[in-house]
Formats: structure tokens, sequence, C-alpha cells
């Protein structure tokens, strides 16, 4: 038993089967995308939807430091819970345990590049990073540090 | 628990399931799932932009199944970790992987925790990342804590992520 499924033994079972007669509609591969400008958190896929701790700004962000580094998809949030999975910046197509953009992780950035979306997730291609304002959500007063508090 | 979820799925029709399941985390949108597919990975399946060999380990992966669907299998069986580690020796083959399909409204993701190429093989646990982690960089208890980039990029921005912020000392 790993320590996180320790820890999710605590995390609530709610609409687990919300989704599950939703029709598979397969698609084309090479898609063209649409051009988007997404600003939001640069955060793991993971923490975000597993509920399994605070997966926002300050207290997260060492966890998702380790998520990123241990390979677990990076995404942006927006402010509406969209999730934008990165699977590159620029001319850097690595997508999985890039320290670049470990480094990004918790940061409030806003990006350019190309929409593509696939059997329920949203694939951004970066192209540049417009902006970067850095860790800015404050959340370590109220949740520590996520999730072991060291 | 386990076997409760099981007879749901029995119940509705759906289900994918076999005798000994992935085990539930009860993460919303949860389903137990063996999702059998082609690894690929998602640069090139969406893109074209293909290599040899699934991007040697350093983009995500993912399985094409045989109605054409594509999904990220974004989570392996250790702690912190995805699960390229485990399909990239599998890139282009098609396996068996036994796990847990989170349907999140926002995202869906797979996450893996065995897997197999054919039926009459033994599963295998999504547990490469750390044997891997290991052999690079000496064994570990908690290999984030053990990672020498994670180490670099934590203690040069703090664990908060801000330089000059850092944790209250305890008392």
């Amino acid at each position: 038993m790993t320590i996180l499924s320790q820890v999710r033994r605590r995390a609530l079972l709610s609409t687990a089967f919300a989704g599950l007669l939703a029709a598979a509609v397969p698609a084309s591969a090479q898609q063209s995308g649409q051009r988007v400008t997404v600003t939001g958190e640069i955060s793991d896929s993971w923490c975000t939807i597993s509920g399994l701790m605070f997966a926002k700004g300050t207290a997260h962000h060492q966890c998702a430091v380790w998520c990123a580094l241990g390979g677990i998809p990076v995404a942006i949030r927006d402010a509406n819970g969209n999730l934008y999975l990165i699977l590159k910046i620029g001319d850097d197509e690595d997508s999985a345990g890039n320290p670049r953009v470990a480094k990004l992780a918790t940061h409030e950035v806003t990006v350019d590049g190309e929409l593509l979306e696939r059997d329920g997730v949203k694939y951004l291609l970066v192209d540049r990073i417009a902006d970067d304002k850095g860790v800015i959500t404050m959340t370590h007063e109220e949740h520590g540090i996520q999730p072991f508090g060291n | 628990m386990r076997g409760g979820v099981t007879a749901l799925f029995i119940a509705t029709g759906l289900a994918t399931a076999p005798a000994q399941a992935a085990e539930p985390w009860n993460i919303p949108h949860e389903r137990q799932a063996v999702l059998k597919g082609r690894v690929v990975d998602a640069l090139c399946q969406l893109k074209g932009r293909c290599t040899p060999d699934c991007g040697g380990g350093k983009r995500q992966l993912g399985l094409v199944l045989s109605d054409g669907m594509f999904r990220l299998v974004a989570k392996s069986n250790i702690d912190f970790a995805g699960a390229t580690t485990d399909l990239s020796p599998y890139c282009g083959r098609e396996i068996e992987a036994d796990g847990l399909l989170i349907e999140n409204p926002a995202v869906t993701l797979f996450f893996v925790q065995r897997l197999r190429e054919r039926p009459d093989q033994d599963w295998i646990a999504a547990e490469r990342f750390k044997a891997d982690f290991e052999a690079k960089n000496g064994k570990a208890e908690e290999w984030w804590r053990a990672d020498p980039e994670a180490n670099r990029i934590i203690a040069a921005d703090g664990p908060f992520g801000i330089k000059d912020l850092q944790p209250k000392p305890k008392p």
C-alpha cells in the first residue's frame, strides 16, 4: 500500500460513475487545432482531479514539482476549472518529467498555443509563454505544505 | 469495497473488470477498467509528430483502443509518478492495462496499476518508475525527496515556489 493510497481512503466517493454511459466517439488522428490564449495556474493533473489534497497555489507547489518530475501530465487550470494538458512548450516536446516545466509549477501564466480536444481531454501545444507571474495564489497559511506537511 | 464496485458494474451491464480488478481509490468519477489498446505517444497520435520510440520516455503516452478512442495514461502505481516509464517499452504494441478510468468533467485520465501484453501472461505491476529511479539515484524510500532535480528546484525557489517565503519553524 502506498502512502497516498492511505491518504485517499479518506477521500469521498462522490459521483463515481458519472459519465459512465457517455458515448464513445472515435476521432481521427492528426487534428487541426484551434488557436487559443489560456490563462491559469500550472498544476499537475493527477492532484487536481484526485481530490486527495488541496492542489492550488503555494501549499501545493512542492507536490506539483514532484509530480511534474515524476512524469504526471502537467496542465493549466483556468479560472473556470478547465484543464489543458501541456504536450509541448515552444520547440520543447518533452512532456514527461521535464525540469523546465517542473520549474513552472503553480505559476500563474498566460500562454498562446494550439488547442486539441480528443475523447474528453483538452491538449495544449504551447507556442509561447506570454506572461509568467510566478506563484501568486497564497494557500499555505490555510493548507500548509501538501500533502505531508513538510 | 472492491466487490461492491464490481457488482455495480455488472448490474449496469458495463463490466470491464476481471476477477482481480484494480484497487479503487475512491476518486470522484473513477471506475475500474481494463483498457486494451496500442501504446502511442500523445503528440504523435494527435499531431503526427512522431519518433520511433514514442519519445524515449520523455513524452506523455496513451492507448489507442479498438474503437479509435485515445486514452491518456497519466498515473502509475508509484506515488507522484506517471506511466511513461511503464508504457515506453511497449511503444507501438498492443497491451492490456488494468486500472482506474477517471472521467472527470474537466479531463479523462487513466491510472494504470498493472499491465501485460497477452491474457496468458502474468500481470506486471506498473511500478517501473521506482526501479528506474533507484538504478540511477540509489535506493530511496521516498523517491520524490531523493530526486536531485526536485531538490534543486525546491532549494532554489522554496517549498512554496517563492524564494523568500519559507515555512514557519515548528514549535
